[in-house]
């Protein structure tokens, strides 16, 4: 009886829930303009990698695969809709997480049977996921040759997904401070001892009060200094083994140091000035910050009232070995257990996002970051946003250390937070980064790549 | 005592106890007692869901947990946590409830109700504004009392900061609890105690606290178990920060579990850490002297 | 006469200023707990910019309603929000069942291994949810329950907690009356439904209230077994204003202001029983 009545309750809920999803799918159908259906492509597209619209897919019968992202459902949509004006059988239906909650999600799904087909790949969590990646049949050469960084990407000579796209840490400073402290485009700093006297002429004190710092770092120094100027020394993030973490040495301690001077010494800044330094940019208090390439978009979404420049991250002596670190955004996962009709909706969607110019460019916007595509290196439209014309001239003088665990980067917080907060000393925060992390890896199968950078010694 | 007091068995009656106990059994063994024993066995292994590892360990996730220095300190923070908070949860709630209590407030349930509101709202978002207040530039905290304190960064006050939060948001808890075992108590006995002079004090210290002891073990012990199992503030306020002064011993197992897959490692730890809840919660039953 | 009748007064004055002051500490209290609700419900109609903004006011300064309007564009919150409530009123009605049936048997009927079972519910209650969740987790997904309430609504029909309060309320019962009832020929399918249920109201709204509050603010359970959008809860749903490089502060806000609503509701209704059901358990136990 009482299961009767809870069978019920569920039905009227399945019966809701089936009748609220269509009106939700009327609106966002609704909503889009048509524009994709405009003008739908009959012609093969793609510079190596070519696209041909006119390949029939699942046999023109219908389908629907599921695709994963955390990022912005427009962005996707975008592309899907484009897909979808070549192939009207063919159903994408997108799946929003939130990202942290994705990276709990996604893996746990993908152990399941009714895991999506398509899934957004973040590498910072390529070992959760690659145990259920199905390897791209486009052939290795091809995306060689129109992609930049694929060889980083080689697994016993299979590809699983690539970037689309470069990101990497560059210098936000505010064009108000800096004219009000009678700065000019010639002051724009090149390397760190330039910075460091830059940075004293931004900062505003009221007696000991601090008004306006000159440079802030607060919650963002493990990964945009710590992680990165190593490279600038000589020093890889990893020793030879690719597998020990190369954080407790020398160099590392120097910049650590040099992070400790700016605030005790220089003064320009301090640990409980603006909590986080990206956000005190943001609200006027401080004059520069390191940030990735998405922080452009941040400061033209949120922080619309900061009149803000981009110039490239200083360097020790001007022949750094290499700039700084990057990291790709990479292109979409294909679950090698989806059924087979699946895959091959997924295996043809993945080559149409990498041959259609269109798509890249509004990815790489939309994250500002610097396309890995090379007909694209000198596009208009990438030139114009000034935080990744700065890399242009090089690009090729950023490393990507591979997919690093995320126990590279917290571990080396914990460390900057003991130094700075709890008074730990800089050789012995960084001797315990160096064990955790092993500790962290132990199960790891984790291996730098920083060999294959193209100037490596 | 009315020891048999229906000998006679109705069918319905046993029909319906069969039934009962069946389900009963049936439920629990599926959903605690079958999963208990997988993370029992798992405990014993290198289990990583994702890369399919399932390797026998013997002991050496357990030996793990008690050479690493980070789970004693955790221990230390979850203690020092849930002690705090009960203490301040149980005094608050007992104050502000027998305030209530008494003839002296009007508006009552309208007190009640204030009080209960932190305790319905979703710990995420109490955190996230919490988090907002304790910032040192825009928090409201300092910026009403005129302070420059960096309250979740400094290792001498994060921890204390989660405290009061969690204190906030706990508390009414207690004072709904409290009501309940106030207006329960026995007419008789208070009366009583007004005919013999009794002040205000020596009425409370002497009559309604005892009265009450059954309430405050039943509060300490949905605590203790719930405390120990905090992580969602330290989640989203401070991470573990800052270094590790504010990790909880739930933070860890949360951070072992979903975020690096050691799910060997964390039933190792959930163990150790179901053993320090059941010592206890033994010991607030036998400090109580109660025997249930 | 008269230094009694002044004495007298002295109390009732002392009495008046002591109600005073403890009214006024009281109020003092009240705020502190509520300022953070209206600075949130305030905030909520603020821009993303003036709730990060350096200088901080309690009223918006541009009132907005975008918020609520994104809130729900974006995140299709009032869909959250109504399965949310639809999961909660389910497994609420299940867990008050269940445990009403089962403390009436494990009070009023003797049996062998009945203490057995009492204390093996008891000691359900004090295994932390990271023992078993990680397990959980795989038998759900072995029995295809991902993605569906199933996943959400049966491993929490029975609870622990609810089985022991329901036990020691019930117990408070007279026996006579059910022996009445047996008397007149009344099966016990019966006198459950139609005596020891509406005699344990207090109980019940006690459970009714406890169960609602974890179910609707449960985050970890359906935040691991619900994939599609279109079927989370809203505790998780909450979250997903935080992305991957910023939070959308004002729809969290706008969101938590509205996901409180139920429950106070809920309680401010049934807080007499409630208050009267917590009484019954947990003294007299």
């Amino acid at each position: 009886m009482k299961k009767k009545v809870l069978t019920t309750i569920m039905a009227a809920v399945i019966a809701a829930t089936a009748l609220a999803g269509c009106g939700s799918g009327a609106q966002t159908g609704g909503g889009d303009d048509g524009a994709a259906s405009a003008n739908v492509p009959t012609e093969p597209f793609g510079d190596t990698v070519k696209y041909d619209p006119s390949v029939a897919i699942n046999d023109g019968k219908d389908i629907t695969v599921e695709l994963w992202e955390w990022g912005s459902d427009e962005l996707f949509q975008q592309v899907i809709d484009g897909y979808q004006a070549i192939h009207p059988n063919v159903t994408i239906k997108l799946v929003n997480n939130p990202w942290e909650d994705y990276w709990t999600k996604l893996p746990l799904a993908l152990d399941g049977e009714n895991g999506p087909a398509i899934f957004n790949v973040h590498n910072s969590y390529h070992e959760n996921l690659i145990n259920y990646l199905a390897p791209l049949d486009i052939p290795l050469e091809d995306l060689e040759a129109d992609f930049t960084g694929v060889e980083a990407h080689v697994i016993d000579g299979k590809v699983y997904y690539i970037d689309y796209g470069m990101m990497t840490g560059s210098v936000y400073y505010n064009k108000d401070m800096w004219e009000a402290a009678g700065l000019t485009e010639n002051d724009i700093p090149k390397t760190w001892d330039e910075m460091r006297e830059v940075a004293k002429k931004l900062t505003i004190k009221d007696g000991d009060r601090l008004v306006q710092a000159g440079l802030n770092f607060n919650d963002d120094f493990h990964q945009n200094y710590l992680l990165g100027l190593n490279y600038q020394l000589g020093d890889n993030l990893f020793q030879e083994d690719g597998r020990t973490p190369n954080v407790n040495t020398d160099n590392m301690k120097k910049i650590m140091q040099m992070l400790v001077d700016m605030y005790e010494v220089d003064g320009v800044g301090s640990k409980d000035f603006g909590e986080k330094g990206a956000d005190s940019f943001g609200q006027g208090q401080s004059a520069m910050v390191i940030q990735w390439g998405h922080y452009y978009n941040t400061l033209n979404t949120t922080w619309t009232d900061i009149n803000f420049g981009v110039f490239e991250i200083p360097t020790f002596d001007g022949e750094p070995y290499a700039y700084n670190r990057y990291n790709g955004e990479s292109t979409f996962g294909i679950n090698k257990n989806a059924p087979a009709e699946q895959q091959a909706v997924a295996q043809d969607f993945v080559k149409y996002f990498l041959a259609n110019d269109e798509a890249q460019i509004a990815f790489n916007m939309a994250m500002s970051t610097f396309p890995a595509k090379k007909s694209l290196a000198d596009n208009e439209q990438v030139m114009q946003n000034p935080s990744l014309s700065i890399l242009a001239d090089h690009i090729d003088h950023y490393i990507w250390p591979g997919p690093m665990p995320s126990t590279m980067e917290t571990s080396l917080k914990k460390a900057g937070q003991d130094v700075f907060f709890n008074g730990v000393d800089i050789d012995t925060a960084l001797n315990e980064a160096q064990e955790s992390i092993i500790r962290d890896m132990k199960s790891s199968t984790f291996e730098s790549v920083e060999s294959l950078y193209k100037y490596a010694k | 005592m009315f020891k048999k007091s229906h000998p006679l068995q109705s069918k319905s009656e046993i029909i319906l106890r069969d039934i009962v106990v069946v389900a009963m059994v049936l439920f629990f063994s599926v959903f605690l007692i079958i999963p208990i024993g997988i993370a029992f066995a798992g405990s014993f292994h290198e289990w990583n869901p994702l890369s399919g590892t399932y390797r026998f360990l013997g002991l050496e996730n357990y030996k793990e947990v008690i050479v690493n220095p980070l789970f004693w300190k955790s221990l230390w923070n979850t203690i020092i946590f849930s002690v705090v908070v009960i203490i301040f949860r149980v005094g608050l709630g007992l104050a502000i409830a027998y305030a209530i209590y008494s003839a002296l407030i009007k508006y009552k349930s309208f007190f009640r109700s204030v009080f209960y509101m932190p305790v319905v709202t979703p710990m995420v978002a109490v955190a996230f504004v919490w988090k907002f207040m304790y910032n040192p530039q825009i928090g409201t905290i300092n910026q009403m009392f005129g302070l420059d304190v960096n309250w979740l960064m400094n290792p001498k006050t994060a921890l204390a900061a989660v405290i009061v939060m969690t204190i906030w948001k706990d508390f009414g808890y207690a004072v709904v609890m409290y009501m309940a075992g106030l207006y329960s108590l026995p007419a008789d006995a208070l009366e009583a105690a007004k005919v013999d002079g009794a002040n205000a004090w020596q009425n409370f210290r002497y009559i309604t606290l005892p009265l009450l002891k059954s309430m405050t073990l039943f509060v300490v012990i949905t605590s203790i178990i719930s405390y120990i199992q905090a992580y969602v503030q330290i989640l989203i306020m401070t991470e573990g920060g800052p270094g590790t002064a504010t990790y909880l011993s739930s933070y860890i197992i949360y951070d072992e579990a979903f975020v690096k897959y050691n799910f060997g490692y964390a039933s190792a730890l959930s163990f150790v850490l179901f053993i320090i809840t059941a010592i206890f919660t033994w010991l607030s039953f036998r400090v109580s002297g109660n025997e249930e | 006469m008269s230094a009694g009748c002044r004495k007298g007064m002295v109390i009732n004055m002392r009495r008046k200023i002591f109600g005073i002051v403890l009214n006024v500490i009281l109020v003092v209290l009240g705020l502190v707990t509520v300022y953070p609700f209206i600075w949130m419900l305030f905030s909520s109609f603020k821009e993303n910019k003036e709730i990060m903004a350096l200088e901080q006011h309690l009223l918006p300064s541009a009132f907005t309603v975008d918020n609520y309007i994104n809130m729900n564009a974006r995140f299709n919150f009032m869909r959250f929000f109504a399965n949310s409530l639809l999961v909660t009123i389910v497994v609420t009605l299940a867990v008050v069942y269940t445990s009403t049936l089962c403390g009436f048997v494990l009070s009023k009927y003797k049996f062998k291994g009945r203490n057995i079972l009492f204390g093996f519910v008891l000691s359900t209650m004090m295994i932390p949810w990271c023992v078993t969740i990680i397990p959980k987790y795989s038998m759900i997904q072995s029995f295809g329950w991902l993605d569906s309430y199933k996943a959400l609504i049966i491993p929490a029909m029975f609870s622990g907690f609810g089985i022991f309060n329901m036990k020691q309320h019930i117990a408070t019962l007279p026996d006579e009356i059910l022996e009445a009832a047996r008397i007149d020929g009344a099966n016990e399918f019966f006198i459950f439904h139609r005596i020891i249920f509406p005699m344990a109201k207090n109980g019940i709204s006690s459970i009714a209230i406890f169960q609602f509050l974890w179910t609707w603010e449960d985050y970890l359970w359906p935040y691991l077994v619900i994939n599609t959008k279109e079927k989370q809860l809203l505790a998780v749903g909450l979250k997903m204003f935080s992305g991957q490089y910023s939070t959308d502060y004002g729809a969290l806000f706008a969101a938590t202001a509205i996901s409180i609503i139920p429950v106070l509701l809920i309680y401010i209704i049934f807080q007499k029983q409630f208050i009267a059901g917590v009484a019954s358990a947990a003294v007299k136990g």
